[in-house]
């Protein structure tokens, strides 16, 4: 009765009281443990054997058990218990294998009330038994446990487990009779205390030795072990089979395991090497810690809840020589750092998104019930577990894929394959790809090149302008604004002069934004942006017109010549193309260009935009390298914009006629980031081209790192040496086709098992056939 | 518009990261219950898991996939203070029949004393290396000498940055003018600690990395942060999940001088959003760094696109409760909503390059347009 009431006052007064707090030991700790009303916990240790009682603020020292001018080996404790119904009852289990009980009632300043030497090797574990006075069970190194009844000067009974060394022995918390012992190799013995012949039950728990084993304190029959191979295991012994309901992976040696009150799926590890913290889990969640201590440095060696009915004081003691009081509510959740969601950005646009259930559940159109939802139908009926959030966790992954047209990279593929880059005259190039753009719907890249072609084209030799242009120049739109933009010719040429740099991307947003204006014509209110297009730009209305005429003109000399030699543009020379004067404009080009660019371009007297501007050099057109400050822009605008598609399209197109004006790390820089996307996206033919044509020397140096094949002649399958075809030894020729017998010229694709190959498409006809090697060697190729 | 395929992940825990191959037919993902899973995407769009397997004794926080020239491989980090690398092995043609393929861990990286927060591979032009940051503020670099050898992994730098870390971004840029450069997210809640991410930087003299910048004005707990694909850019993007997403435009500043000391950068944050109104967990960009996603506790994605005047917007906001039907192909459940004035045009919102670019100084307002087609899928009514 009256130790009822001292229990619950213990209680009320525990759970409101107490913070997170540490004192220093003098001395490495081995074990802890708690007199019942938790207010003393006693800490023994090799070098140390004390109590301190638990302060509101601190551990204070109450007395120390190591007494003596020259303290025996009966000190060095490797466990201690304290009593649970006994407050004066202390028991320590020694590393010389000795059993100690300990009086704190005794009046002396030594203690120690028993001792027990029966064990021959150290004693690793003592435990009382939960009700039973005076019964004590000890398990040892020698593989022996024994039982003493504290009446008596020996043990009562004595258990060989038959197996390896005991490390832990624990009473059950339901069964009066019955403990359990774990082994170093693995096992888990139940015995009955009046059978010490042989145990009741005994099965294989962990790979390793077995550390601790805890019964659960509510009588259910749950015992949780924990072992070298880094698992707690929590088996229901209540069956006929132990059956291992949980398993928790931890990331060390588990060396203590400690069930937490008060919630029933709970538990507290500490580990015996590596990891210095304290994990309480949850052992329905068991990858993720419910909460962590980390607040020792050293191994954690003894950890024990404060009070056996409140789940809020967890002691623990250490290597580090500190004794330790956590707090629950101190504890570090790894839950709360732990990301919920994963997200990702497919190179498709696609986007894979994972998320916590609860989180894209969790809003306004919440389903109540929903029918995928089962799981746990019979916690619906309980009253709520604070826990149960916690332990039920799951994520849902989904791909969000976008439709055809908005975002998709497709665009980019398709723009890369039908890219024309060499191996035509400019203009036809910049003519197809415009095409190319603007089929793709993208009208701004589309004139971009229409641009470019007109820019750098000959005038003389202009051939078709693209569609976008002739449309462009027999808008009648066009002559409105350029007639405006007369009127205004002066304030444009201030314009021009000021915004030189700027305006060019202007111009080239202005192009759309004029197709654009030319699909809506609703939208006048923007005709102020296309004054901007014809006063900064470098071809006026007049300009387009002109063209348009001459190549009206020409139209039919262009299509019966269309591939004249002198149009067809090589990368390596000048355009030869350009007038003479134009050359030497370009020649002196890179060391005068800002000026140079200032002067041409007053030239052309047609120019009325530049009309009041004085005109030194009077020349029909404006010569290419006027627009080559633009063009860099532009290129440098496009690559700044995600483009770079764009910018090494236009680059290798316009070659020399742009590569002067930007600098080399730069033009590097975008064709490795191209040639990057391109691998991205297998465009391997694209990118080798992209590779071929470039002119850096870092890039086109790309394609010749990695180019030596080792191959074998087909016929003796010996390594053939560097020179040709002819194999060295059988004198024959190594690369016939195996299905036509031919010698192979250009792609040859062979198998690497067999060393036969033949025409590629030779090859991969006979493969649709047959799995065999056309050789006829039996070989089961494989070309990858 | 958006097409939601869920996908039946089938892992017993949360999952952490999600990470797509670098062409983009192959994902993983990794969870609490210590398990990496491989999708493959099929013919017809579907996504098959072709290998599960424990990789840690802990959650795996991150998977990363290295450039495929080093082969099929992947690096995952975990609880357990490990990283670990893995690497397919191909030809096994029982396995290969029955959809499923064999990865075998090349290495365990056990630097760490804690938490392994994230890894992921330097670029590739740097070579086979691997950046791992943990939970005690330590960078480790590893490299791969010989990139047909993945068993052996040399510890080449050692970073202390102080703060817990949480997560690291290689700059992507393969420009020479841009030195080695990556940015590390500290997820440390004490606001009173400062920047939250570091800017640290190669120096070739030295050849140490060194830090360049730290970001002063994100001060709360960084999750994610993630540089934008470079391509061909003279400046670099960091986009960061933190209790909000933010933008920042890091422009090296010319040096005057090639001496020593880390590359000055000026920056600028470019924009900032609390639409998640909680916390961001992820962010991530598409390959042509047009458009960035994130997803926060409110369990949305949102999408943001920047116009031409390089002000950010939410183009989009992407549910992430997928389909009732799991499984099912193509069921058009989740929904992509337009916010704001600025509907784009399906034709300027096409590729993301010509989308509102009209001119710098232009005056008006993009023209407004209706929605033509009936893009938006509603939710099915079930609730």
């Amino acid at each position: 009765m009256e130790k009822m009431s001292r229990v619950t006052t213990a209680l009320s007064s525990s759970t409101v009281t107490g913070r997170t707090m540490f004192c220093h030991l003098d001395a490495p700790a081995n074990a802890i443990s708690v007199c019942r009303d938790a207010t003393q916990v006693v800490v023994a240790g090799r070098n140390i054997f004390k109590i301190y009682t638990l302060e509101e603020e601190q551990f204070v020292e109450k007395l120390n058990l190591r007494v003596g001018r020259k303290p025996s080996l009966n000190f060095s404790c490797a466990d201690v218990m304290w009593h649970q119904m006994e407050e004066n009852l202390l028991a320590t289990a020694a590393t010389n294998g000795a059993v100690v009980t300990w009086n704190l009632g005794k009046p002396s300043r030594n203690k120690q009330d028993q001792l027990f030497t029966e064990h021959k090797r150290t004693v690793n574990k003592v435990c009382f038994h939960p009700t039973e006075v005076y019964m004590l069970l000890s398990g040892s190194q020698d593989g022996f446990m024994k039982c003493f009844d504290l009446r008596k000067k020996e043990s009562v009974s004595t258990f060989s487990g038959q197996s390896e060394s005991v490390r832990d022995v624990q009473f059950s918390m339901k069964d009066y009779f019955t403990f359990a012992a774990s082994f170093e190799n693995g096992n888990v013995q139940l015995w009955d205390i009046r059978r010490p012949d042989r145990y009741e039950r005994m099965f294989t728990a962990h790979t390793g030795p077995v550390f601790c084993c805890d019964w659960h304190p509510d009588d259910r029959g749950w015992l949780a072990t924990g072992g070298r191979d880094k698992m707690v295991k929590v088996w229901d012994m209540t069956t006929n089979r132990a059956k291992e309901v949980y398993c928790v992976q931890t990331i060390a040696s588990v060396a203590r395991v400690k069930w937490r009150p008060e919630r029933k799926f709970h538990l507290a590890t500490c580990s015996m090497m590596v990891d210095h913290n304290i994990y309480v889990w949850d052992v329905r969640r068991p990858f993720i810690p419910f909460a962590t201590f980390e607040e020792h440095k050293d191994v954690t060696t003894g950890i024990v809840w404060r009070h056996q009915h409140d789940p809020h004081f967890l002691l623990s003691g250490s290597k580090d020589s500190t004794l330790y009081q956590h707090m629950f509510k101190d504890a570090t959740r790894p839950v709360d750092k732990a990301n919920p969601e994963g997200l990702c950005f497919g190179l498709f646009g696609d986007l894979a998104f994972a998320a916590k259930e609860s989180l894209i559940s969790s809003d306004a159109n919440k389903k109540p019930y929903p029918v995928g939802d089962r799981r746990y139908p019979i916690f619906f009926f309980k009253k709520p577990d604070p826990t149960e959030q916690f332990a039920h966790v799951s994520s849902a992954l989904s791909v969000f894929e976008t439709d055809l047209d908005s975002n998709r990279m497709d665009w980019f593929v398709k723009t890369a394959q039908l890219y024309l880059l060499s191996g035509k005259p400019f203009a036809e190039l910049c003519d197809h790809n415009a095409k190319v753009a603007r089929e793709l719907k993208r009208p701004q890249v589309s004139t971009t090149w229409s641009m470019l072609r007109i820019m750098f084209s000959d005038p003389a030799n202009l051939s078709t302008p693209g569609p976008n242009l002739s449309k462009l120049g027999t808008l009648p739109l066009m002559n409105s604004f350029s007639m405006k933009e007369m009127v205004s010719g002066v304030g444009t040429e201030s314009r021009l002069e000021r915004s030189k740099g700027e305006s060019r991307q202007d111009n080239i947003h202005l192009d759309h934004s004029f197709i654009f204006l030319s699909e809506n014509e609703e939208t006048e209110g923007s005709e102020g942006q296309a004054e901007y297009m014809f006063g900064d730009a470098e071809l006026d209305d007049d300009d387009l017109y002109s063209m348009e005429q001459e190549n009206q003109a020409a139209e039919e000399q262009e299509y019966t010549l269309p591939q004249e030699a002198f149009q067809l543009r090589h990368e390596i020379m000048d355009n030869p193309s350009a007038p003479e004067h134009l050359q030497q404009d370009k020649a002196d080009s890179p060391h005068v260009s800002g000026n140079e660019a200032e002067v041409t371009c007053l030239t052309p007297i047609e120019s009325f935009s530049l009309i009041s501007i004085s005109q030194p050099l009077f020349s029909p057109h404006l010569p290419a390298s006027f627009f080559c400050p633009i063009v860099r822009e532009m290129l440098s605008y496009y690559a700044e914009q995600g483009d770079v598609q764009m910018a090494v399209s236009v680059l290798i197109v316009l070659g020399d006629r742009i590569r002067k004006e930007i600098d080399d790390l730069t033009q590097e820089h975008w064709y490795m980031s191209y040639i990057d996307l391109l691998q991205r996206f297998e465009l391997w033919n694209v990118s080798n081209e992209v590779i071929k044509l470039s002119t850096c020397s870092a890039i086109t140096g790309l394609n010749q790192t990695s180019t030596t094949l080792h191959v074998n002649c087909s016929n003796c399958k010996r390594p053939m040496s560097n020179k040709g075809w002819i194999c060295d030894r059988c004198h024959q020729c190594a690369s016939v086709c195996a299905v036509c017998h031919h010698v192979v010229k250009g792609l040859f694709v062979w198998c690497q098992g067999c060393s036969h190959g033949g025409h590629l498409e030779h090859i991969m006809n006979w493969l649709k056939s047959s799995a065999h090697c056309p050789a006829g060697c039996g070989h089961l190729c494989e070309y990858t | 518009m958006f097409v939601a395929r869920s996908i039946a992940a089938d892992h017993k825990d949360l999952i952490h990261d999600v990470s797509y191959d670098f062409h983009g037919r192959r994902m993983a993902t990794c969870s609490s219950d210590q398990s990496v899973k491989v999708w493959d995407k099929s013919e017809n769009g579907e996504w098959h898991c072709t290998a599960s397997w424990k990789t840690h004794s802990g959650s795996v926080w991150r998977v990363t996939w290295a450039h495929p020239e080093f082969g099929q491989v992947l690096a995952s980090c975990s609880f357990d203070r490990t990283a670990a690398v893995w690497e397919e092995i191909v030809g096994e043609s029982n396995d290969k029949q029955r959809g499923l393929s064999h990865w075998i861990k090349r290495t365990t990286l056990v630097d760490s004393r804690t938490s392994v927060t994230d890894v992921k591979f330097a670029p590739k032009h740097m070579g086979l290396m691997l950046t791992t940051c943990s939970a005690d503020g330590v960078v480790r670099i590893y490299e791969a000498p010989d990139v047909m050898n993945l068993s052996q992994w040399s510890l080449q730098h050692e970073i202390s940055c102080k703060l817990s870390c949480s997560c690291i971004s290689w700059n992507p840029s393969s420009s020479r003018a841009h030195p080695p450069m990556f940015a590390v997210g500290s997820d440390d809640s004490n606001v009173t600690y400062g920047g939250k991410v570091q800017i640290y930087e190669y120096n070739e003299n030295t050849r140490k990395y060194a830090k360049a910048e730290t970001l002063m004005t994100v001060t709360d707990a960084v999750h994610d942060i993630a540089f934008a694909p470079n391509l061909g850019r003279s400046f670099h993007v960091l986009a960061i999940a933190t209790k909000d997403v933010r933008i920042f435009k890091l422009v090296p500043m010319r040096k005057e001088s090639v001496s020593a000391g880390p590359t000055k950068f000026e920056v600028q944050i470019v924009a900032q959003f609390d639409n998640h109104n909680s916390q961001v967990w992820r962010v991530s960009w598409n390959i042509t760094s047009t458009l960035l996603a994130s997803s926060g506790d409110d369990g949305c994605v949102r999408l943001w696109k920047a116009n031409y005047m390089d002000n950010w917007k939410c183009t989009g906001i992407l549910k992430g409760d997928g389909s009732p039907l799991t499984g099912s192909s193509g069921q058009p459940t989740a929904m992509s909503t337009v916010v704001g004035s600025s509907v784009q045009t399906s034709q300027n919102a096409l590729n993301g390059m010509t989308a509102g670019r009209i001119g710098k100084r232009a005056p008006f307002a993009p023209p407004l347009r209706q929605l033509t087609s009936p893009k938006i899928y509603q939710h099915p009514a079930y609730y």
